[in-house]
């Protein structure tokens, strides 16, 4: 789903990179500031507008300022008994509403998941993560760095599949994509969203169907080709 | 003529390569705990000194053959005269200190002092010879030259070598050394007791014909037996004055006994981190290759959690606290400041060959910028990692030599754009990476056993062990090949990128390292 806003609750580090990160894809961005928080306001103020809130406030002002049907939530509170507060009082008004929330350690991503939290970024396990296969497989953390982050050529993307009867009730582990496409299939998502890994043995028993989307890696003209030859891209 | 004769011999020898090499040799192997060869020698030893009491104790009642006899009194022996002149030989260096004299005579514009000199190499073996050690290890030779059965008995001096072998026992000296003056009070103490309570029991029961204590050597026989709380009772007091002696004894045997007790537990209790430490610096100079990390921060627990799976880790940290909880955790951790040369000195770590990577991961930039300063003073090679607490020290970092920098709020910030951007695409790579659901990318290194059987990519058929091959690194241009054509050559270094369930990864490795797969 493409949102249109992006209201960012915290006013600190993670909140401006976030910021800086999502800005092209935004239309609006609002980053949200603690009234207790009185530090000084940074340089990166100007780029964004800056409103004040309070744990207590009435989140059901906020439909009138913004369509909430078309945004995503940052919660990025530094303490986090204040950011689960904030993701269960924000969940609590709006069902639907598509939070991200920012975990110190495993403790506080299970009690944000449990606050409501649509995805959880636990920080010392990412940041462990990602030190660890910098480490362990400095290769593989290249590659795949530069795919996800689009810091090469290759690209990775969503597929969805809608001319199915283009592979005859095959099932996608037997189709050689990479000679006959171009492109890596690296997993399949159903429509019931459970997703499988190509060469799964579950997936043996999924024929292609409309609906599926395929996880795919490959060079941006071939993506594109694909694309268009098996449905259209859902991002 | 004869003086320069002398230093001339003195360089020659000093300068040649072989002598030093022969006599490094012999130092580790007597001297040196962490030469890898020593524990065999010592082993040797310790066997020899076994057999040799084994052969004393088999002796006093049974016949023992002449060449066990032989094999005691002399290979034994002559294995233990060699060690001991080595020991002497290895201990300072006689050519070194001719050297020097002779170096400070010819600064000074005055002629070879021969007898100075002389006198100066005397000294140094002297203080060798005459250290408790050393004088046991002659006394253990003793029976090499004496047949007479009364001196035998100086064979049990070669268990006292012992000390020399085996580690616990050098500790536990170390211990009671520590406490020597308390020791030496108690000492003085007891003796006191022992002298009166000896003179005045014998004073005492000395007349009394019905009293078993006769002479003076019997009084301070039973005053031993008595103070130490053994109380045999073979020789006991018949009169009221002796028995009110033994009371007296016997309540000063008490104070002595409990004295000695909580001594020996102090000692060891003040010493007993210090042990662990030493244990613990001497486990860590052994191992191959280890993870050095600095400061144990919370990412540090889970870095340390992860890459103990595969490898070592080890963990400095200054504050105790820390220590305590890493070790809590499961973790070899010391308590050094990582950001002292000092403490890799003490630690005898060997940066070059032992450590991987150092990750610098406090929660403090100084103390990260610190530590990573201190290391590339001393070695400009070593990978190091380090978390960026504030983006302001970057530089400061890489300044400081910093090979890879860790960003949290950076990380973040790229992991919220690329969950908006493909959310599916994300959590398939994420799952990729955490290995979820048995599924796990994998580098594999083609080698010469790989390419015995594989020259090109099309051989290697991956699809059949339903493994994804995303793509190669080769090594030759450095570049990353995705999706590699059929006709590529495969060549030695290269790294194949497979995706696909563990098993029929590890399968799909088995198989091409097994010969003769074409």
């Amino acid at each position: 789903m493409k949102y249109k806003n992006a209201l960012i609750f915290g006013y600190n580090e993670y909140a401006f990179e976030i910021a800086k990160n999502i800005s092209s894809r935004y239309e609006n961005i609002r980053i949200f500031k603690l009234n207790e928080n009185t530090s000084i306001l940074n340089k990166e103020d100007t780029q964004y507008e800056v409103s004040s809130f309070d744990l207590t406030d009435d989140w059901d002002d906020l439909y009138d300022q913004v369509d909430i049907n078309e945004s995503v939530v940052f919660c990025t509170l530094e303490d986090m008994a204040e950011n689960i507060f904030l993701t269960i009082s924000l969940r609590d008004c709006f069902n639907d509403l598509s939070i991200i929330a920012l975990a110190k350690d495993k403790e506080s991503a299970s009690k944000l998941t449990l606050a409501g939290a649509s995805r959880v970024v636990p920080l010392t396990q990412t940041t462990a993560n990602v030190i660890v296969e910098m480490l362990e497989k400095p290769t593989v953390t290249e590659v795949l760095h530069n795919i996800l982050y689009e810091q090469s050529a290759l690209q990775i993307a969503q597929i969805k599949v809608e001319n199915h009867h283009l592979f005859e009730e095959k099932y996608p582990a037997e189709i050689d994509w990479s000679s006959e496409h171009g492109i890596i299939v690296i997993s399949v998502v159903h429509e019931d969203n459970s997703r499988e890994f190509i060469y799964s043995s579950k997936t043996k028993h999924h024929p292609i169907k409309n609906g599926d989307v395929f996880i795919v890696v490959g060079y941006e003209k071939d993506i594109i080709d694909f694309e268009k030859l098996i449905g259209s891209r859902c991002e | 003529m004869l003086k320069r004769l002398i230093i001339n011999i003195a360089y020659s020898i000093n300068t040649s390569a072989k002598y030093a090499r022969i006599k490094t040799f012999f130092y580790n192997l007597l001297e040196n705990s962490n030469y890898k060869y020593k524990k065999y020698f010592d082993l040797f030893m310790i066997t020899l000194i076994f057999a040799s009491v084994i052969i004393l104790v088999r002796e006093v009642k049974s016949e023992v053959s002449l060449e066990l006899l032989f094999f005691n009194n002399y290979i034994v022996s002559f294995i233990f005269f060699i060690e001991y002149m080595l020991r002497l030989w290895v201990i300072s260096s006689v050519t070194k200190i001719i050297i020097e004299q002779s170096e400070h005579d010819a600064m000074l514009g005055e002629n070879f002092q021969l007898l100075k000199t002389l006198k100066e190499v005397s000294i140094v073996k002297f203080k060798y010879i005459l250290s408790m050690k050393a004088i046991i290890d002659l006394l253990a030779i003793i029976p090499f030259f004496h047949e007479l059965r009364l001196l035998r008995i100086f064979i049990l001096f070669r268990v006292f070598k012992l000390f020399r072998y085996t580690k616990s026992i050098q500790t536990f000296t170390s211990v009671i050394a520590a406490k020597k003056f308390e020791f030496l009070t108690l000492l003085i103490f007891a003796s006191i007791i022992i002298f009166v309570s000896s003179v005045l029991i014998y004073v005492m029961e000395g007349n009394n014909p019905d009293s078993p204590i006769d002479t003076l050597f019997e009084a301070v026989y039973w005053s031993i037996v008595t103070i130490s709380t053994v109380g045999y009772g073979d020789i006991t007091p018949t009169t009221e004055a002796g028995r009110f002696v033994a009371m007296f004894v016997i309540v000063a045997g008490i104070a002595v006994f409990s004295f000695t007790t909580s001594l020996i537990v102090t000692a060891f209790t003040e010493k007993l981190d210090e042990i662990k430490d030493i244990k613990m610096i001497d486990d860590v100079s052994k191992l191959k290759e280890f993870y050095l990390i600095c400061g144990y921060s919370s990412v540090a627990k889970e870095v340390a959690k992860k890459l103990s799976k595969n490898s070592k880790v080890i963990i400095l940290d200054e504050q105790k606290n820390m220590v305590e909880e890493a070790s809590k955790d499961g973790f070899i951790a010391l308590n050094y400041d990582p950001g002292s040369i000092d403490s890799y000195k003490k630690l005898r770590i060997k940066i070059d060959t032992q450590v991987k990577t150092i990750l610098c991961l406090s929660h403090s930039d100084v103390k990260n910028v610190y530590t990573a300063l201190t290391v590339r003073s001393f070695n400009k090679d070593i990978f190091i990692l380090s978390v960026l607490i504030n983006e302001t020290s970057r530089n400061k970092l890489k300044f400081a030599g910093v090979n890879e920098l860790i960003y949290e709020k950076e990380l973040v910030g790229m992991i919220a754009k690329e969950f908006i951007g493909k959310p599916v695409a994300f959590e398939a790579i994420h799952a990729l990476r955490s290995n979820l659901n048995g599924i796990d990318i994998q580098e594999i290194v083609i080698n010469e056993r790989v390419l015995s059987s594989f020259t090109t990519v099309g051989e290697i058929k991956n699809r059949k062990y339903r493994v994804i091959l995303l793509g190669i690194y080769k090594k030759t241009d450095s570049g990353f090949l995705f999706n590699p054509q059929d006709s590529i050559l495969l060549e030695k270094g290269d790294l194949l990128l497979v995706i696909g369930n563990v098993q029929f990864i590890s399968d799909f490795n088995k198989y091409l390292h097994k010969k003769g797969n074409r």
